[in-house]
């Protein structure tokens, strides 16, 4: 197909470009008569700090969006489908041994196309603990940390990023490895 | 930061984003597939090192598929009546379900 005759809508298929989630999410919800879109986070000023030693002698702390597995909860996945009811509302942190099951049903995720059936596509907590091993990460911190999800820019920004700043400090990490789902 | 969704993570801004051309869900590399976690990981460490300047953008060199049509799928907007009908009620439901947890927290 070509660019001319392909829908407007399916450009990022037809040209294999990165899919526009917020131009998609803006009319998915128009076209559900909601005349509020969603307001995605646009910030002009952008925080950066160089590395102070090489990872291989850093401490590096993961930080998820992803849920601890609540049975009562109801289906968690893999291939569940959207559970509001998994979503989790604090900041929490959990030892990384033995490894938290933590799952991503809360999220909104490609459903068609993603299964959640591998924790490694969405929490590389494993592939971590392998680089540390193998000399390629100084320290992986002995806790997770996770963020809520919870379509809030002020929760996010004033209550839980704080929050997990200060888990940062606490443990006296040097850098973060943020997984958005 | 690993990611998957190039233009909300751009325009939030972060200091490092790794960007994987996979559906939402696979930040960290395709399911069972050792070759892309790792690379994906290591991309991601070797960006702390490297950058030098926020919004440093690495594109991992992984395809989800051989084609593009996934790309299609996600909040298609060529649905239905019925089913526009569904995903609003759907939608609705959960709004519900998060405004009752905050109120609760």
């Amino acid at each position: 197909m070509t660019t001319t005759e392909a829908p407007a809508e399916f450009i990022e298929a037809t040209l294999d470009l990165p899919v526009r989630y917020i131009d998609r999410s803006r009319a998915h919800y128009l076209s559900l008569g909601y005349d509020n879109p969603y307001q995605w986070a646009h910030n002009l000023d952008v925080p950066f700090t160089p590395m102070k030693k090489p990872v291989s002698e850093a401490r590096i702390a993961i930080v998820t969006t992803a849920a601890p597995y609540k049975p009562e909860l109801g289906d968690q996945g893999p291939w569940a489908k959207y559970n509001a009811d998994a979503k989790f509302t604090r900041v929490y942190s959990t030892p990384i041994d033995p490894a938290p099951d933590l799952r991503i049903s809360h999220i909104g995720y490609d459903r068609k196309h993603t299964s959640a059936e591998d924790v490694n596509t969405y929490l590389p907590l494993q592939r971590a603990k392998e680089a540390a091993a193998e000399g390629r990460i100084g320290v992986l911190n002995e806790r997770l940390y996770a963020v809520p999800t919870l379509r809030s820019q002020r929760l996010t920004t004033e209550r839980d990023a704080p929050k997990v700043l200060d888990h940062c400090r606490e443990d006296r990490i040097d850098a973060a490895l943020l997984v958005a789902t | 930061m690993l990611g998957c969704g190039k233009d909300i993570v751009e325009s939030a801004g972060v200091p490092r984003f790794v960007f994987s051309d996979f559906p939402l869900g696979n930040s960290c590399g395709k399911p069972f597939d050792l070759e892309s976690q790792r690379g994906i990981l290591g991309t991601a460490l070797d960006l702390l090192e490297s950058a030098r300047s926020p919004r440093t953008t690495v594109q991992t060199p992984y395809r989800w598929a051989e084609d593009a049509a996934w790309k299609r799928d996600f909040y298609r907007l060529d649905l239905t009546p019925e089913q526009i009908a569904n995903a609003r009620a759907e939608m609705d439901k959960q709004k519900a379900t998060l405004a009752a947890k905050l109120s609760a927290d």
